[in-house]
């Protein structure tokens, strides 16, 4: 028996059994989400595509299967998915430049032993996977938010169709505050899960405070960790603007 | 401006200006602080392509290497101020090597002193990144603070927090002679649980309830991750990614799962308590029953988005060692199990985490609701 599956079974009984149908539904979009995963990797291994292009296909994809597909298709739903590509062109571009200019493309100087079998001249660039590697970390918080934001602003303007499109704005904000705390979290804490044998062995080495900020592998983390949370904080006032814009030009 | 300074409480400006000083010292520091590293650091000043060689390796794929000549003048220690000549060859795919411009720091090994006003030579060892990482450390301080003003503030001590928790256990662990990884990663589950909802939520029976619901959610993903291995006797994981490492593997893996999961189930925990805390509130009268249909259906509607978001984090990560692996002709199957097996356990077992926490999330709300009208 593989732990995989078996995982994945109990996953799967634990969502149905608690969730019903959505919970159903839930499982089933995470499979979906790993097999557009899947394909882009796919798509990305041949040089000849842009892996940046790529990217953000499998972005649009992944965020259609998160919003459309779970909710169905209204004002929230376009007004999330949105606000997802928004913010992730935006963060694609801040992240491109990034990787450039700090170098943390590729691998580490201490994971490139146990590659010396393989040939790295692979015509891929390891500089524009970087970047794809820190947006696709980032999409599931990203469309999160977004929706819970949309959604309850939707609600106001319901309940309120006279709000004016700034009040709408500063409820948005106000409601994307509170979740900063958690996703801010929930992230944080999913990267130093991720990351924990690679500081336990910088532990190991003794590696001085100089040698651990400069070295490669940290640096990738530590950008990786920070355009995360610069991406959530950014989706706050993109979903804001664009579910108010949304809602008070439709009435 | 004066309306500003008066409508400004002090605490608030104590704090800008704190800011304002760190900024600018750090910023200061790290663009003047060569002296302070033992390793001699050159500052490119030229850098010219000598060759280009196009390169085809054995599984067919086409790369182009360059090979590159660089002039720069050492930033300190006993060669200070004086010109250094690099060779640098790079390739287009930049998997293991840079290409290096103007402008930049790099670290270098001098290969000793040059006859009289000959330029020093050397080698590259590493680029010197730390004013990058001050200079987005506090691009996020900033966008944090001022979109998230207040809520923004607390992400970011309790990030730090969190971080130096971490630090602080793991050295405990590195020092310790037989520590087990586990029981440390527990303690600091607690200590990273109550701290941070704490921080967000202040003392409250609405607290307790969460801290509860989150020490139970991830301890039953623990236990069921461990219920798994155990039954398939570990079949389907591969360490191999983790073969650098001269300490148990699979205690790591458990350990990076535990400590994964905590940020995710944390959050559903508090948006159980949170919003069945709201139910009770409004109306101190409703059913028991009733809060547990409600509590069900937010559940609903959370696990899927909260599973997705553990998912990408962990996957992400290992897309171009899956890319390197099938380029060198591994097959699917092989290069999945090398590069995804772990991240997709772990993915796994937190999804478990945050699915089972919402049950336990609704009995520990009413059991505090239950006790509160109790007292009453």
């Amino acid at each position: 028996m593989n732990v995989l599956i078996l995982l994945a079974f109990m996953l799967c009984m634990a969502m149905v059994m608690i969730g019903g149908k959505k919970g159903a539904i839930s499982f089933v979009s995470l499979f979906i989400n790993f097999l557009v995963l899947l394909f882009t990797v796919y798509m990305m291994n041949d040089p000849g595509n842009d892996p940046i292009l790529w990217v953000i296909i499998a972005c649009v994809i992944i965020s259609c299967v998160n919003l459309f597909f779970i909710n169905g298709i209204n004002t929230t739903t376009l007004a999330a998915f949105l606000s997802t590509v928004a913010t992730m062109i935006v963060l694609l571009l801040f992240i491109l430049f990034l990787t450039d200019l700090t170098m943390i493309n590729g691998f580490g100087a201490e994971e490139i032993d146990e590659l010396s079998l393989l040939s790295l001249y692979i015509g891929i660039s390891f500089v524009e996977l970087a970047a794809a590697v820190i947006i696709i970390s980032t999409i599931g918080a990203i469309t999160d938010i977004s929706i819970s934001i949309s959604s309850p602003m939707r609600e106001f303007h319901l309940h309120n169709p006279r709000m004016s499109r700034s009040d709408l704005v500063h409820a948005g904000f106000a409601i994307g505050r509170d979740l900063l705390g958690t996703s801010t979290n929930t992230l944080f804490f999913a990267f130093f899960g991720s990351y924990l044998a690679l500081l336990i062995w910088f532990k190991d080495l003794s590696y001085s405070l100089g040698d651990i900020i400069n070295s490669k592998i940290f640096a990738a983390e530590m950008i990786t960790i920070l355009c995360a949370g610069i991406g959530i904080a950014l989706v706050i006032p993109i979903a804001s603007w664009i579910t108010a814009f949304l809602l008070t030009r439709k009435a | 401006m004066k309306q500003w300074f008066k409508n400004t409480s002090v605490l608030k400006l104590i704090i800008y200006g704190v800011l304002m000083i760190g900024f600018i010292g750090s910023v200061y520091f790290i663009n003047h602080n060569h002296g302070f590293y033992d390793q001699p650091i050159a500052k490119i000043t030229a850098a010219t392509v000598e060759k280009t060689q196009e390169l085809t390796d054995i599984y067919g794929n086409e790369d182009i290497l360059y090979t590159q000549h660089l002039e720069g003048t050492v930033q300190n220690g006993e060669y200070q101020g004086q010109a250094i000549e690099l060779d640098n060859e790079y390739s287009l795919s930049g998997a293991n090597d840079h290409e290096y411009r103007a402008g930049q720091d790099l670290f270098v090994f001098i290969d000793g002193s040059a006859e009289s006003d000959a330029a020093l030579s050397g080698t590259i060892d590493n680029v010197k990144r730390d004013q990058y990482i001050l200079a987005i450390t506090w691009i996020f301080i900033f966008v944090l603070l001022v979109i998230g003003k207040r809520q923004g503030f607390y992400s970011i001590v309790s990030l730090a927090l969190n971080a130096v928790i971490l630090s602080f256990a793991l050295d405990i662990y590195i020092r310790t002679e037989n520590a087990s990884l586990l029981m440390i990663a527990s303690i600091s589950v607690l200590l990273f649980t109550v701290t941070s909802l704490l921080l967000v939520n202040g003392f409250n029976e609405k607290t307790y309830a969460a801290i509860l619901a989150t020490i139970a959610g991830v301890f039953a993903a623990l236990l069921l991750a461990s219920f798994a291995i155990w039954t398939s006797g570990g079949n389907g994981l591969n360490y191999e990614e983790m073969q650098f490492l001269s300490r148990p593997y699979e205690a790591v893996f458990m350990a990076g799962l535990f400590i994964g999961s905590l940020g995710a189930v944390m959050d559903v925990g508090i948006t159980m308590s949170a919003s069945i805390f709201t139910l009770y509130e409004k109306n101190p009268d409703i059913s028991i029953e009733a809060m547990k249909t409600s509590g069900i259906e937010i559940g609903k509607d959370i696990m899927g988005t909260m599973a997705n978001i553990l998912f990408f984090v962990y996957i992400s990560g290992s897309i171009p060692m899956l890319l390197l692996y099938l380029s060198n002709g591994a097959t699917w199957p092989f290069a999945f199990s090398i590069t995804l097996s772990l991240e997709i356990a772990r993915a796994l077992a937190g999804g478990l985490g945050i699915v089972l926490t919402i049950p336990i999330g609704i009995y520990t709300s009413i059991f505090f609701i239950k006790r509160k009208r109790a007292a009453q």
